[in-house]
């Protein structure tokens, strides 16, 4: 066998190795979407009460008939039985009709669409400024650490990390807000409607509480993983061969100790809706994460089927972006055919 | 014909007007709008922040009583409107009847709807009509009673199934008027949207987002006064910290939620904000599940509503911003409150009839009745921090005379699922005792106080507490039936005097309601009670 056909034998077993793998993950990832569609169906059903409350005054809702209930129930699709509503809700995931929202009569889609590039503006605002700063501090912790220091930063990260998001967005409400009057309280926009300037002030409060409040997170991944490869045994000879440190750092141990901190990342940015309804709900920003709140608490269940149906999709997807880049930045990755 | 003037001269003395006041649905005065604010007479833009979305601000899409419902109201013209203690027409001209039972509106000329049609008595008729096809939504009227509408020119005429002399408040000043040019094919009320947020009020919708809230527009046209305030954002701001933070800054100008007592004094303090209150007839209740042992036993429900202080929660969770329960139920403002309205609180009475019932004192000082120990699950909502702690007041009371209270706090929803479910009274009912409130508009009509009590599930929709009585059935048949206020007057007198000897629950309290506006740009607020101050009496010098 000449060394042509090993090669060449070799690169058919390596292309099949790959689509083997990415085929497993597809699979992987249609089952886990099917297992959270299903959750997302399930969930808004098992909560207590239902969407009869949204159709009048409980003193008018207790007059109705037990045949005007189920006429409502039916007209409005949850008094079907349980599977004939899965499927219907299978439908429309696959058709992207999600159907109207009980509270309002809007579709499900145009509500999305009119909150998500809020959440969009918020969150991802939020997650440059958080991951910036919480690296930058986590690198330089784990550096210090090294020498023996940094142990005032790890208990401030410690315990900004331990500050409830609630609390910390009224402080910043009552400081920044109500004592200097620095920036506004609430909302997204002034009165002039959407301007530049309006809509920058407006993201001031809850983008500082959501990055003050993810900073402590990144920090101590990114120090304990700093350490970890600090310690290791190719940096360690790398030193012991004399490498400047600088150097040492930059090309040596940024790499790797970053590698499972753009995996962390990457699940932020899937979980960036849920994150910030909290900060949306005290700042009365139109964001998803208010939008989710909202469906939640009038039992909405398009509305709520809609809002974790992104949600869901977030996830997954971020999850896969994380699974093709990490080959990009790993080249034991891309050797192996899987991280 | 006895005609009832312009003004509906509810009756010649001013008791009876003030039952008409004690009457009426969707929350009514007892005493004229009292004009309690300070501040500039009028203003070009206000903003007022309420908690949560309200739909399309139509009579079928609001999701709330309060706000929801006063801005609707501020957009659709009823028939008539309650002024003071008064019910004076509206739309309608003048109210007339002589038997309470057939009523004459000669309806007003000139007015338009907000997109230049005329208003005509057709539209009043298509509005009746269509209230009887659609009972969803927060704002739609049970028109049940109206067994005939007609239209004669521009007179309307409405013929009841029975005499109610509650009918001017009840259902004419409560009843939106739709016009029939948008709303004639219309099938889902639930899915109207805001093309049809077209009504004759001073108000009308020019935006609306269901993230940031609503623009409404002065109708410039209004014949019937001149609004004050040119334009009212409405801002929605879920957080009640954040509505009260937005307050001082000056981004907002009017916060709908109640300022809680512990805040009251902390804003009053600040310059310009100011704070109008009044009463708002909103009741607190300790629920018996009357349906199980050993509630089912009037003696015990009375024994343990003597062991309990009312004005002790008053001053201690309200910190006497409120008034204590009267054993009767009613409001004691209310003119239909009977006689003795007095707290019943005496613990040695209370120890004194367990006693007498058998209830001996077992392990750890805590009574055994019947041969199960007198220890009960009391569920109170999270979110309401004057419940939970009344909720913990109550618990300590109870243990006074060896009844013993676990206290279970949880969300809204689960409560109501518990104590009420699927809002269907026939379904039953799944604790031992709950805390719980009613809306205004239940307190004040005789109607929905008989739902309470009846115990037919299909005669009492609102009898969460499983209470069954017949002689309490007789009283309320008695109070429902009777054709005239006075007689509806003697007949509330005698069933809270049923009531209180039942105690099918113990009325705690009633909260009083306190807002707060800034008042260095509007000081038109005009607190009704019942109402608080977000309704059209506060943006509109009436003209009528």
């Amino acid at each position: 066998m000449s060394a042509l056909q090993v090669t060449a034998q070799g690169t058919t077993g390596a292309l099949r190795g790959r689509w083997t793998f990415l085929v497993g993950r597809l699979l992987e990832y249609v089952t886990v979407l099917f297992v959270a569609l299903t959750l997302n169906f399930l969930l808004p059903r098992a909560l207590p009460g239902g969407p009869l409350k949204l159709f009048g005054s409980p003193e008018a809702l207790a007059r109705l008939t037990a045949e005007e209930r189920a006429q409502i129930a039916t007209e409005y699709g949850f008094g079907d039985p349980l599977h004939v509503q899965f499927f219907e809700y299978l439908r429309s995931v696959v058709t992207l009709d999600l159907g109207t929202s009980l509270s309002d009569g809007r579709e499900v889609t145009d509500a999305i669409a009119d909150a998500l590039p809020w959440t969009l503006l918020l969150v991802g605002t939020s997650i440059i400024l958080t991951t910036l700063i919480g690296i930058m501090l986590g690198v330089l912790g784990g550096l210090r650490r090294r020498e023996g220091k940094g142990t005032g930063t790890l208990i401030g990260a410690i315990v900004i990390d331990s500050i409830p998001q609630f609390w910390l967005a009224m402080l910043m409400i009552v400081w920044f807000g109500v004592k200097w009057q620095l920036a506004p309280t609430f909302g997204a926009t002034g009165p002039d409607g959407v301007t530049v300037p309006g809509v920058l002030q407006h993201l001031v409060l809850p983008v500082a509480t959501l990055t003050i409040t993810g900073i402590g997170y990144i920090f101590m991944y990114t120090r304990s993983s700093m350490l970890g490869v600090l310690t290791s045994e190719p940096v360690q000879h790398a030193h012991a061969r004399g490498i400047p440190r600088g150097r040492l750092v930059r090309r040596h141990v940024l790499r790797p100790a970053l590698l499972p901190v753009h995996t962390l990342i990457m699940l932020d940015i899937g979980f960036l809706a849920a994150g910030a309804i909290v900060v949306e709900t005290v700042f009365a920003y139109p964001g998803l994460g208010r939008l989710t709140f909202g469906a939640i608490a009038a039992r909405d269940y398009p509305l709520m089927q809609g809002t974790f149906l992104v949600l869901t999709l977030m996830v997954v997807l971020m999850n896969l972006v994380a699974d093709l880049t990490y080959p990009l930045i790993d080249p034991r990755a891309r050797a192996g055919g899987a991280s | 014909m006895q005609i009832l003037s312009k003004k509906l001269a509810v009756s010649s003395t001013a008791v009876l007007a003030l039952v008409l006041s004690a009457c009426g649905g969707g929350g009514t005065p007892s005493s004229p709008p009292d004009r309690s604010a300070e501040g500039p007479e009028t203003a070009e833009t206000l903003t007022i922040a309420i908690a949560s979305d309200e739909g399309t601000l139509t009579p079928f899409t609001n999701q709330t009583g309060y706000p929801g419902n006063n801005l609707v109201k501020m957009i659709f013209d009823p028939l008539a409107i309650v002024q003071g203690d008064e019910v004076i027409g509206l739309l309608a001209e003048e109210i007339q009847t002589e038997d309470n039972q057939t009523f004459t509106l000669p309806l007003r000329s000139g007015v338009t709807w907000h997109d230049g049609q005329e208003f005509t008595a057709d539209d009043v008729v298509f509005s009746v009509d269509f209230y009887r096809e659609n009972a969803e939504g927060d704002s739609a009227i049970d028109v049940s009673a109206i067994e005939e509408v007609s239209a004669d020119g521009n007179t309307v005429t409405m013929v009841l199934d029975a005499p109610d002399p509650e009918f001017p408040r009840m259902i004419l000043a409560d009843m939106a008027i739709i016009p029939r040019h948008l709303w004639e094919g219309v099938t889902k009320v639930s899915e109207a949207g805001t093309e049809l947020a077209v009504g004759t009020g001073p108000y009308m919708l020019a935006k609306y987002d269901n993230a940031r809230g609503y623009t409404l527009e002065a109708n410039t046209d209004y014949a019937l006064g001149e609004p004050k305030v040119d334009t009212l954002e409405i801002a929605i701001i879920p957080e009640e910290s954040t509505q009260f933070a937005a307050l001082r800054t000056g981004e907002i100008d009017m916060s709908t939620r109640i300022v809680p007592p512990q805040q009251l004094e902390a804003l009053q303090e600040q310059q310009d904000i100011g704070i109008v209150e009044g009463t708002e007839y909103a009741s607190t209740l300790l629920l018996f599940n009357n349906g199980q042992p050993p509630f089912d036993q009037p003696e015990v429900r009375l024994a343990l509503t003597k062991a309990i202080d009312t004005q002790d929660l008053v001053d201690t969770a309200l910190l006497s911003s409120g008034t204590p329960g009267s054993p009767g139920f009613i409001h004691p403002k209310s003119a239909m409150a009977a006689g003795n309205t007095a707290p019943m609180y005496d613990v040695a009475a209370a120890n004194a009839e367990l006693d007498a019932l058998g209830a001996e004192p077992g392990p750890d000082d805590v009574r055994v009745l019947d041969g199960e120990p007198m220890s009960y699950e009391l569920l109170v909502q999270s979110t309401s921090t004057d419940r939970l702690r009344s909720a913990e007041l109550i618990r300590e009371m109870l243990s006074e005379v060896g009844v013993e209270v676990k206290v279970t706090s949880m969300d809204s929803d689960s409560l109501d699922a518990k104590v009420w479910p699927d809002y269907d009274v026939a379904q039953g009912r799944n604790y031992d005792m709950s805390m719980w409130g009613w809306s205004a508009p239940v307190m004040l009509s005789s109607g929905l106080i008989a739902q309470l009590l009846y115990s037919e599930p299909a005669e009492g929709p609102l009898n969460v507490a499983g209470y069954s009585d017949p002689d309490t059935d007789k009283a309320l048949d008695a109070l429902t039936s009777e054709a005239t206020l006075d007689g509806r007057i003697d007949a509330a007198a005698d069933l809270q005097a049923n009531i209180a000897e039942q105690a099918p629950w113990v009325t705690l309290y009633y909260r009083n309601g306190a807002y707060a506006y800034r008042s260095d740009t509007y000081g038109g607020w005009t607190w009704q009670d019942g109402k608080s101050a977000l309704h059209s009496f506060s943006f509109v010098d009436y003209d009528l």
